[in-house]
């Protein structure tokens, strides 16, 4: 419950941001973020559907790599 | 650095005596055990996964309660899917969990965030929803958030939230007393009694609430403390760290998840949590109280606890306890690890798990069993 999962921002609606994550879209949160400058293209750590962090392409290219070694059917 | 040089360092460092690192995030565990780290790591080096699993520790009567709303008010109980399946102390003739309230009739809805309770109480207007949310601070900050944003009328929390940091303070403070510490039944060196020589912190918790929430790790117990990423190159990076600060005889609070871990953690979740609650002294299931590490309403009119009946103090054998067999607060507290409970893979699977570390895919029990180990 603790693992955040990268996402990149498509759209912005005041505090709702389209999200999209290896090709699945998900309705994210802002409002954690409501200081720090977001546009569509960043990347942000969202952990149950509340956008806690910025990071950068490169840090959610690799949490998206141990997502897919981690999360195949046990 | 990939995870073979990580590997080498680590090889290369004077190895004089035995080192317990804990971990207390179910994120780390998971990583840990899937990627069979324990088994490359040189003699000596004993992982511990620790009291990382919200789930696992959330009160017994906090989950009789939910199932007593669900059962007796007229509400929908909204949850995160893990809940689902923890069992309660009851007898076999009784609903033992959410999952068999649903099955009665109950109204039992799993979520994954706070967003879907919000377009749940806008599709059913009319009908009062309970939101029943266990987590650590990584799920307190978004909950924070959410009623920070405002909440509909139709919707009531019951918050069983927890922090990290003062189930470690209080693994610390055991430490001293040996009637609160039986030996660990398996440990490398038997007559090393520390629980753990080095800490590494969880990087997501880090990440709302900022580093310095571990100092006195460093501070009061000189002992190593590295935050951590989630990848096995993060994890490793962090365990060369502490290995290293103890080998050079020296402490303090490294940063190894400086990409996405910001010292001051996220300043809006901190304030969002000021704000909406306060830390009050908890109760673990099947550890007991510990001071300042739960989370509380500030507001009592959304507050579940005071809209409802106190279902939480009705009388029950076991109340608060972990399933009879179960060792489960052994586990989160580090003392052994799941493989050494009797029930382990014979009683207890994730298909009939008997204990919550069974039920959560943080769960210490639930993790290593996917991992294969035995
Ligand atoms: S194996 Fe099952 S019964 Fe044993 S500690 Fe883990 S959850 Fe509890």
């Amino acid at each position: 419950m603790c693992l955040g999962i990268p996402m990149q921002i498509i759209n912005i609606q005041g505090y709702n941001a389209q999200c999209e994550a290896k090709g699945i879209r998900r309705e994210v949160n802002l409002f954690l973020l409501q200081d720090e400058a977001i546009i569509v293209g960043d990347f942000v750590l969202v952990h149950v559907g509340y956008a806690l962090q910025k990071m950068t392409s490169q840090e959610a290219q690799t949490t998206w790599e141990l997502l897919d070694q981690l999360m195949a059917p046990t | 650095m990939i995870a073979q040089e990580w590997l080498t360092k680590i090889r290369a460092l004077p190895q004089n005596s035995p080192c317990k690192i804990m971990n207390v995030c179910g994120g780390h565990e998971r990583t840990l055990s899937l990627g069979g780290v324990r088994t490359v790591l040189p003699a000596g080096i004993e992982l511990i996964p620790g009291p990382g699993c919200p789930v696992c520790v959330c009160p017994e009567e906090d989950i009789y309660a939910a199932i007593q709303l669900a059962l007796r008010e007229k509400v929908v109980v909204a949850t995160f899917g893990d809940m689902l399946r923890v069992p309660i102390n009851a007898g076999k003739q009784t609903v033992r969990s959410l999952e068999q309230a649903r099955a009665k009739g109950a109204k039992v809805h799993p979520i994954s965030s706070p967003l879907e309770v919000v377009a749940l109480t806008q599709q059913q207007p009319q009908q009062k929803i309970v939101f029943f949310a266990a987590g650590f601070e990584t799920t307190m900050a978004p909950l924070a958030a959410m009623l920070a944003q405002g909440i509909p009328q139709n919707l009531s929390i019951l918050l069983s939230g927890r922090l990290t940091w003062p189930a470690v303070a209080k693994l610390l403070a055991m430490e001293n007393d040996p009637v609160l510490l039986p030996a660990r039944k398996e440990t490398v060196n038997p007559s090393h009694s520390r629980i753990f020589d080095a800490l590494v912190a969880p990087g997501h918790v880090a990440t709302v609430m900022g580093t310095g929430e571990w100092e006195f790790v460093v501070k009061q117990h000189h002992l190593p403390v590295a935050v951590a990423g989630f990848t096995v190159e993060g994890l490793l990076a962090a365990f060369y760290s502490v290995l290293r600060q103890r080998a050079e005889g020296r402490c303090f609070l490294d940063n190894c998840y400086p990409q996405v871990v910001k010292p001051a953690g996220n300043l809006t979740a901190q304030k969002c949590l000021k704000e909406t609650m306060n830390v009050v002294d908890a109760q673990w299931r099947g550890i007991g109280c510990i001071p300042r590490s739960g989370f509380e309403l500030k507001d009592r009119q959304i507050d579940a606890r005071y809209q409802f009946p106190d279902y939480t103090s009705e009388g029950r054998e076991r109340r608060g306890e972990m399933p009879a067999g179960c060792e489960c607060a052994q586990v989160i507290l580090g003392r052994i690890y799941p493989k050494e409970c009797r029930l382990y893979g014979t009683a207890c699977t994730p298909r009939h798990p008997i204990g919550p570390c069974m039920v959560s895919d943080e769960g210490a029990c639930r993790i290593w069993w996917s991992a294969g180990l035995k």
